[in-house]
C-alpha cells in the first residue's frame, strides 16, 4: 500500500496488518522513530499522524490510508530546526536520547494543538512519555520556551 | 561523534616518554596514544582497602588517541561509551584544552576493540572522566609540542615564538608564517624524535578556557533529529532478525522443544538449536518473535519461587558477616547496657535498570571474523562473551559501541550479542537481535534487595557515642566477574564492594561497626545506577534522622556537629549549608509540606539534598522540590554535571515512590511498564542542582546525586507525619499502614 511519509509518498510491500514503527524502522530504514515497549505505554514510538500525536508501535498501516505521517525525520523544515528541536538543543535537554523522538513529537503535537499552554497544560500533555535518565526537569522549561517562540513567530508572520 | 572507524591502527611502539605513538589511519599521520585503565577488580579491591597502592600494571595499547585528518582537524579516539553522560564532550574538553585548539576542530570518535584498546574498565563507576583527566590531557599537550617542534623546524622558528591557531602553528601574531596541522603530520617520518624529554608541563586549573566552561554536549544536535544510531538501530547489508526462546520460569532448562510450526511462519529463516540455547531468524522481528512463541517447548521446572523466598534468603546474620569497618568497640558499647539504644530495620526491595533501549545487538559472524554492534558499556567483556559463544578467540571479534540508549549498569553486560553472533553463525548473514520490554524486565540482572539493621547510643549530650550498622545484599559486582575473581576478592573482602558502596558510616563517632553479608539469590542480580549508594544511604541517613529526632535535635545541626575535622568534614559541611540555605531550611514550608535532609559520599562526590514533601489523604506521597548540592571538585562541564544531578534525582524519586521487582511463581511478575511502571513528568519535582566547588581535584558525577534522595523523602515525611517508613518504596498503602 502506499503512505504519506514527511510530504514523501512510500509504496510499501507489506501485509496491512504491519505495524507503523516495523514499517519506518525495519523497512524504510527510518530508525529515527525509537522502539520502546510495543503496548503505547512509553511514548518511544511517537510520530504525528495528520498532526495528531501518535503511538506507532501498535498504530497498524491499514489505518493510514490517506493519512499524513510526520517522523522526527521529516520535523524540521530543511535545515531550520522545528521550534520544539531548537528548544531542546538550547536546554540541553537529551540525555541518552532514546526517548527524544517521541517527547519531541508529542511537544511538537501538543504546541500545534494549544499555542499558550500552562505549566499545568504540559505536565499533562508529557506525561504519557517515559525518560529513564530523567529528563523531566529540562523537557517542562524546553516545551514552555518552545511554546514561546512559535508564539513569537506566529506574530511576525 | 560515533562515525564508527573499523581501519586498523594498531602498531603501537612506546615513547620514551611512556606514551604510545603509532601510525594513523591515514599515510603519513601521526598517532599519539594514552594508556590507562586498570583492571576493575584490582582497582575497585585497592579502593576499598585503605591506603593500599594500586598494582601497576603495565600498559601496551592505548586507550584514547590523536590521529591529525586531512583537513587538519584533530580526531580523538575514545573507548568510554556515550549513553547520555556527556563523556564524549567532557573528553573532548581535555583534549582541545591542551591542543589549545577549538571544540569544533576536535572530532570525537567511538573507537572499537579492533583499534588497538583494551578497557576492562568499560563504562562505569562515574569514573570515566575522572580517570581519563592527566592522562588524556597529558596525551594532548604533548601532541601538541610535538606538533610545536615539528613546525619550527618546518618554518625555521625558534618554538617559544610559536603558537597554536585555528587549525595549523604559526608565529604568534604572524599568519604569514604558518603551517597547518596536516601538513606538519605529513612531512615528519620520525615522530619519536619529536616526542619531548620531559613531561610537558599541565595547564593549571586557573588557566583553563574550554575545561569548565558550560559547553553544548557535542551528541545532542543528533538526537533531536534522529540522526543518532544506536544498537538498536544498526543495521547491515542483507541482515536478518532474531528472536530467542526463553524459558517460561527462572532456572528452567529445555527437556524438548518442537519447533515444525514455527518453521512454517511466513517470513522465518531458519530455527536455531544450540543445547539449551534456541532461537528463530527471520525477515522481520515480528515473524521472529510469532515463531518463537508458536514452539512447542517443554521444561524441567522445580518448585516455582514466589517473593517470600528471595525476602527469607536476604537477612543480616545469624553467621557471620565481613567487617568492613571497624573504629573502637560499638558491640561492646551497645551490648553493655541494652537500655537507651535505638535500633532500626530497614529493607529495600529488588529494581530493574530498564534503560529505554533495551539490549540490542547486530552480529555478523564470517568463517573467521565477527564484527558487533553493541548498546554496550562494556565492549572488552562483550567481545570475551561473543568468542566464547562461536568457539573463536578474542582476536576475531570486532566489536563496535553504537550510542547507548541508557546504560544504569544493565549495559555493563550485553546478553544479546552473543545471542545475535550464534544466530548470525547459523543463518549465515548479518543477524540482530533486540530485546522486546518483557524479556529486559523478566531477563535482565536486577538490583539485589537489602536489609539493614541498625544500632546506635546517644550519650548524655545527644552526640552518637556507638553506632552498628549490619548489611545484607545480594552480590552486585560479583555477579559478573568470573568466578577465580569472586573468590580472590571475597577472601580479601568476604563482601561484595559493589553492595557495600556507600555502607561505611563517615560521621565522627569514637565506636563504628559495619558488618555485611553476602547472600546468593536464585535470581541474577547486579549492578543498577550508583549500585549499593542508593539502598545504603536510605538506611544509614534515615536512621540517623531517627538519632536526631531522639536527640531533641534539628536534623542539620545534628549532622553538622557529628562532621569530623577533616577534608571530607570541612566537604559535607559545605554542600549541606549549600543545600539548606537553598531550600530555607529552618524557615516554615508552606502549608501540608515538609522538608527533609540527606547527605552522602560516593567515589569521593560529597552531595546533599533536601526533599520539600506533602501526602495526600490516600497517602500518595508527592515530591515538589529537591535541591541538592554536590561537590565532585573541579567540574569540567556545569551543565552536563547538573544535568547529571538532575536525572539522579529522578532515578532516585522513582526508585523511591514506585520501584519494585518482585518474584511470582517463578519469574519476575512485571511483563511490560504497566507492571513496572517509571516516574513521569507530572510527578517530577523542581530540581534545584548547586554545584559546590571545593578544591579542583576532578571527581565522578554520574551517580553520587542518587545515593541521598530515598532518606531526604524519608525524613521529609517523618517531619510532615511523624510516620518513619523504613521500607522502599513508599507506596501509598505503607504510607497509610505506617
Amino acid at each position: 500500500m502506499e503512505l504519506t511519509i514527511n510530504g514523501v509518498k512510500r509504496t510499501v510491500s507489506a501485509p496491512e496488518s504491519r505495524l507503523l514503527l516495523h514499517v519506518l524502522r525495519e523497512d524504510l530504514e527510518m530508525t529515527g522513530t525509537k522502539f520502546g515497549c510495543g503496548a503505547g505505554i512509553c511514548g518511544a514510538c511517537t510520530v504525528m499522524v495528520d498532526g495528531v500525536a501518535t503511538r506507532s508501535c501498535i498504530t497498524p498501516i491499514s489505518t493510514l490510508a490517506e493519512k499524513s505521517i510526520t517522523t522526527i525525520e521529516g520535523l524540521a523544515d530543511g535545515e531550520r530546526l522545528h521550534p520544539v528541536q531548537q528548544a531542546f538543543i538550547d536546554a540541553q535537554v537529551p540525555q541518552c536520547g532514546w526517548c527524544m523522538s517521541g517527547q519531541i513529537m508529542t511537544a511538537a503535537a501538543f504546541l500545534a494543538s494549544n499555542a499558550s499552554p500552562s505549566g499545568d497544560d504540559i505536565s499533562e500533555a508529557m506525561s504519557n512519555n517515559y525518560c529513564r535518565c530523567g529528563c523531566y526537569h529540562r523537557i517542562r522549561i524546553a516545551v514552555a520556551a518552545a511554546a514561546r517562540t512559535s508564539a513569537a513567530n506566529e506574530v511576525q508572520s | 561523534m560515533s562515525k564508527s572507524n573499523t581501519e586498523n591502527t594498531k602498531r603501537w611502539r612506546i615513547t620514551r616518554r611512556g606514551f604510545l605513538i603509532g601510525a594513523g589511519a591515514a599515510a603519513g599521520s601521526v598517532a599519539l596514544g594514552v594508556a590507562f585503565g586498570l583492571p576493575v577488580l584490582r582497582i575497585k579491591v585497592a579502593g576499598m582497602l585503605e591506603n593500599a597502592t594500586i598494582p601497576s600494571n603495565a600498559p601496551k595499547e592505548p586507550s584514547a588517541w590523536f590521529e591529525i585528518l586531512a583537513d587538519s582537524r584533530i580526531r580523538l579516539f575514545v573507548t568510554k561509551a556515550e549513553m547520555g553522560q556527556g563523556v564524549h564532550t567532557a573528553l573532548a574538553q581535555f583534549a582541545a584544552e591542551e591542543l589549545e585548539i577549538g571544540l569544533a576542530d576536535l572530532e570525537v570518535t567511538q573507537a572499537s576493540t579492533e583499534q588497538g584498546f583494551r578497557d576492562s574498565t568499560g563504562t562505569s563507576g562515574s569514573g570515566s572522566v575522572s580517570g581519563m583527566s592527566e592522562p588524556l590531557r597529558q596525551a594532548a599537550a604533548t601532541l601538541r609540542e610535538m606538533l610545536k617542534a615539528q613546525a619550527a623546524t618546518q618554518l625555521n622558528q625558534p618554538v617559544a615564538s610559536l603558537v597554536v591557531f585555528g587549525r595549523g602553528i604559526q608565529v604568534k601574531n604572524d599568519g604569514g608564517r604558518r603551517v597547518e596541522f596536516a601538513a606538519l603530520a605529513a612531512t615528519q617520518r620520525q615522530w619519536m624524535q619529536q616526542v619531548p624529554k620531559e613531561s610537558v608541563a599541565l595547564k593549571k586549573p586557573s588557566e583553563f578556557k574550554i575545561i569548565g566552561a558550560p559547553v553544548s554536549r557535542i551528541d545532542i544536535p543528533d538526537k533531536v533529529t534522529g540522526r543518532a544510531i544506536y544498537g538498536y538501530d544498526a543495521r547491515a547489508e542483507g541482515m536478518l532478525y532474531g528472536t530467542v526462546l526463553r524459558p517460561p520460569t527462572l532456572g528452567a532448562t529445555l527437556k524438548s522443544v518442537d519447533s515444525a510450526e514455527a518453521e512454517k511462519i511466513s517470513g522465518v529463516v531458519r530455527i536455531v538449536r544450540d543445547g539449551e540455547f534456541v532461537g528463530a531468524v527471520a525477515r522481520t522481528r515480528a515473524a521472529a518473535q510469532t515463531a518463537v512463541s508458536t514452539m512447542q517447548a517443554q521444561w524441567n521446572e522445580s518448585k516455582p519461587l514466589q517473593q517470600a523466598d528471595i525476602d527469607a534468603l536476604v537477612t543480616v546474620g545469624p553467621d557471620a558477616g565481613a567487617q568492613i569497618q571497624r573504629i573502637g568497640d560499638a558491640a561492646a558499647v551497645l551490648d553493655a547496657q541494652t537500655n537507651g539504644s535505638i535500633t532500626a530495620e530497614y529493607r529495600t526491595p529488588m529494581a530493574i535498570q530498564t534503560p529505554m533501549e533495551p539490549q540490542a545487538a547486530l552480529a555478523d559472524v564470517r568463517a573467521d571474523k565477527a564484527t558487533i554492534w553493541a548498546s554496550t558499556q562494556s565492549p572488552d567483556l562483550v567481545r570475551r562473551r561473543v568468542a566464547d559463544a562461536i568457539g573463536f578467540k578474542p582476536e576475531q571479534v570486532e566489536v563496535i559501541t553504537t550510542y547507548l540508549g541508557g546504560g544504569f549498569g544493565r549495559k555493563s553486560d550485553t546478553e544479546a550479542a552473543a545471542e545475535a553472533a550464534l544466530l548470525s553463525k547459523a543463518a549465515g548473514a548479518p543477524v540482530h537481535v533486540g530485546w522486546t520490554r518483557s524479556e529486559e524486565l523478566r531477563y535482565g540482572y536486577v538490583r539485589p534487595p537489602t536489609h539493614h539493621v541498625l544500632r546506635a547510643r546517644l550519650d548524655a549530650d545527644g552526640r552518637i557515642a556507638a553506632f552498628e550498622h549490619r548489611q545484607a545484599s545480594g552480590d552486585v559486582l560479583f555477579a559478573l566477574l568470573p568466578k577465580v575473581a569472586t573468590t580472590i576478592a571475597g577472601g580479601i573482602l568476604g563482601a561484595d564492594f559493589g553492595a557495600t558502596r556507600g555502607a561505611m558510616l563517615r560521621y565522627d563517632v569514637p565506636n563504628v561497626s559495619t558488618i555485611a553479608w553476602r547472600r546468593s539469590l536464585p535470581v541474577r542480580t547486579g549492578p543498577w545506577r550508583g549500585l549499593g549508594a542508593l539502598p545504603n544511604a536510605f538506611a544509614l541517613e534515615s536512621f540517623i534522622d531517627e538519632l536526631a529526632t531522639t536527640a531533641g535535635a534539628d536534623p542539620l545541626t545534628f549532622r553538622l556537629r557529628h562532621l569530623p575535622d577533616n577534608d571530607w568534614g570541612r566537604r559535607m559541611t559545605a554542600v549541606l549549608r549549600a543545600a539548606a540555605e537553598a531550600s530555607n531550611w529552618g524557615s516554615a514550608p508552606p502549608s501540608g509540606r515538609a522538608r527533609g535532609i540527606a547527605c552522602a559520599t560516593d567515589v569521593d562526590t560529597v552531595v546533599a539534598q533536601v526533599a520539600e514533601v506533602s501526602v495526600d489523604a490516600q497517602g500518595k506521597i508527592r515530591v515538589h522540590h529537591v535541591t541538592a548540592a554536590m561537590d565532585c571538585g573541579l567540574v569540567v562541564n556545569p551543565d552536563g554535571a547538573r544535568a547529571q544531578v538532575e536525572g539522579n534525582v529522578m532515578w532516585g524519586v522513582g526508585s523511591t515512590l514506585i520501584e519494585e521487582a518482585h518474584i511470582e511463581n517463578g519469574r519476575f511478575a512485571a511483563a511490560n511498564f504497566d507492571g513496572y511502571p517509571l516516574l513521569t513528568l507530572k510527578d517530577a519535582p523542581i530540581v534545584n542542582a548547586i554545584l559546590v566547588k571545593s578544591d579542583d581535584k576532578i571527581r565522578g558525577a554520574g551517580e553520587p546525586a542518587i545515593a541521598p534522595v530515598a532518606a531526604a523523602i524519608g525524613n521529609a515525611v517523618f517531619a510532615l507525619t511523624g510516620k518513619r517508613l523504613r521500607n522502599l518504596p513508599f507506596t501509598p498503602e505503607r504510607v497509610l499502614a505506617a
